[in-house]
């Protein structure tokens, strides 16, 4: 059987093109995704049953041991931790933060290490932005700043900017000028147009830079400004200006590095500057499938995108307090419920420390990193794959999601729901 | 010798990161990318394996050279190995520094250790049915 038009649950971009081949409840073989994409979808070795650690060995249990285990884990601890939730959909999500609240934790999600800083830079200057197919349609200029999309996002090029068709371009390959801006000549780098390297932890005066000259004050830039030449900034300042409409989609190379969420705040107010001489959008390269989502689901519901703790009853929400690499780093939480992430792959040692000291449980279809530093862990759905529901694109556009196998594990979704059920029954004080 | 270790994305971490129990997936993260002259300045050759120290500790890890970075950077593919030795500090913004930090690098005769004995290290238990 071949499913048509579905939605890839890798990255941000949320590719809703793919076709999947599926034969005997199993993926065969996947067209159009990228290399990323295809091995998501062919996805093997998944946990098969809940598993529960018993000091130093591995013990099978059933699902309704493992989500007992979670809910008693979950209405015990005093300060809880439930992080995650971008590699799963928004009703799971929703799940997640009634959780949250009815037990006064602390909802995080994988923003917190990836576009955070861009999220406090939006909340400081707002955000100029578009859907992905304003630009594939009218982009004449593309910047890619601090972002490697042959890497990271590879149809991000084809699908809306270097190598797409636009409605009002006449040739789109000739017609839009492409721009990276990167410490490093990557992959992307290659193809663009022109492209500025920068000095590591260069880019806030780079940008800085940039904007002294759309607003014509030239005479002021040095020679080198971060290792850039005076005549490439200007070359490209010149390039902004004349552009028709520009498209700015920058990367974690901007919210990782020195300055974090102030270079960003520096790119909104270069757009800014630049939209008093023609348009120009900037928008942020969302990384894990449905980050963006969790960003959505957790505003919707709380006012705040990320890093929620409700331990005062009420939302509340302070980045490098109650983010979940500051909580674990400072041994804070004393339970972690771990949703569509895998922490400890990603987060800094010290973080992990803390994660082996207290009860774990971990929902996700693989057995991964953070398996290590669980007590139970709950195989699911892949989301996206056997189990649908809505995810958030990178731009903002929510998207329904298809099922392209059907298998007998729960979702998400279901298994939240039951382990919040067992929680609600408890009597509150 | 120092250098500016930057993390990030690469396709074959892509590939790999559903399967971080794969030798693929902790080849992939264990590797450093580094500028030829400052592989030749440290005798070392590709595939060799080097001792990277950041504020939080040491791991090892495998040069390769690479045309991407300039000299006195170093690049790794996001994963445990790289987060083995970056500080938790996120300066009030929930965000370590993970693209901006200070290492040293120096050959050495140890073997990069595999994810579960990374894991086993801090405590936790692999799984590995």
């Amino acid at each position: 059987m071949i499913v048509k038009d579905a939605v890839c649950p890798f990255c941000g971009c949320l590719c809703d093109d793919i076709e999947v081949e599926v034969e005997g409840n199993r993926v065969v073989a996947v067209t159009n995704a990228c290399e990323l994409g295809m091995t998501k979808f062919m996805g093997e070795k998944r946990l098969k049953n809940p598993i529960l650690r018993v000091e130093n060995e591995w013990k099978d249990i059933t699902y309704d041991e493992a989500i007992r285990y979670a809910a008693d884990m979950l209405l015990s601890a005093e300060r809880p931790l439930l992080y995650g939730w971008s590699g799963t959909h928004g009703e799971a999500q929703c799940v997640g933060v009634h959780m949250a609240e009815l037990i006064h934790g602390v909802i995080d999600n994988t923003s917190s290490v990836c576009h955070g800083p861009s999220i406090l830079a939006i909340q400081e200057v707002g955000h100029p932005g578009c859907t992905l197919g304003v630009v594939k349609n009218r982009a004449d200029l593309v910047i890619y700043w601090g972002s490697n999309p042959i890497d990271a996002h590879p149809r991000h090029l084809s699908r809306y900017t270097r190598y797409a068709e636009g409605f009002f371009l006449e040739n789109a390959f000739r017609d839009r000028k492409v721009i990276v801006v990167d410490v490093r000549k990557t992959e992307t780098a290659n193809i663009a147009d022109e492209f500025v390297q920068i000095k590591p932890g260069g880019d806030y005066a780079v940008l800085s830079a940039l904007r002294a000259i759309v607003q014509g004050k030239t005479d002021t830039i040095p020679r080198t400004v971060a290792g850039v030449t005076r005549e490439q900034l200007i070359r490209v300042a010149n390039l902004c200006k004349s552009a028709k409409f520009g498209a700015v989609y920058f990367g974690l190379g901007l919210t990782m590095t020195q300055g974090k969420y102030k270079n960003i705040r520096n790119a909104i107010e270069f757009i800014s500057e630049l939209n008093r001489h023609t348009k120009f959008t900037i928008s942020a390269m969302r990384g894990h499938y449905n980050v963006y989502g969790s960003n959505e689901v957790n505003t919707w519901m709380t006012g705040y995108p990320f890093g929620i703790d409700f331990s005062r009853g009420i939302a509340f929400y302070n980045p490098g307090e109650t983010t979940a690499v500051d909580i674990l780093a400072r041994k804070e939480c004393d339970a972690a419920l771990i949703v569509g992430s895998d922490p400890a792959a990603h987060f800094p040692r010290k973080c992990l420390e803390h994660l082996a000291e207290i009860p774990v449980v971990q929902l996700d279809p693989y057995p991964n990193a953070t398996t290590a530093f669980c007590n139970v862990q709950i195989p699911v759905a892949v989301t996206g794959i056997d189990a649908e529901g809505t995810a958030y694109r990178m731009d903002g556009v929510p998207i329904r999601t298809r099922r392209v196998l059907s298998t007998d594990y729960l979702s998400d979704e279901e298994v939240l729901s039951r382990m919040y059920a067992l929680m609600q029954e408890e009597p509150r004080p | 010798m120092s250098f500016l270790m930057i993390t990030g994305r690469t396709v074959n971490q892509g590939v790999t990161v559903e399967n971080k129990t794969s030798p693929e997936y902790a080849a992939e993260t264990s590797t450093c990318f580094m500028h030829e002259f400052d592989m030749m300045e440290l005798g070392l050759d590709d595939g060799d394996a080097i001792r990277v120290t950041g504020p939080c500790g040491d791991v090892v890890m495998r040069a390769a050279a690479s045309l991407e970075v300039e000299m006195g950077t170093v690049f790794v593919p996001y994963g445990p190995y790289a987060n083995h030795i970056v500080a938790a500090g996120t300066r009030s913004t929930g965000m370590p520094d993970f693209k901006s930090h200070e290492v040293e690098i120096e050959p050495t005769d140890e073997e990069p250790k595999l994810v579960h004995k990374l894991m086993e290290d801090l405590g936790g238990l692999a799984y590995d049915r």
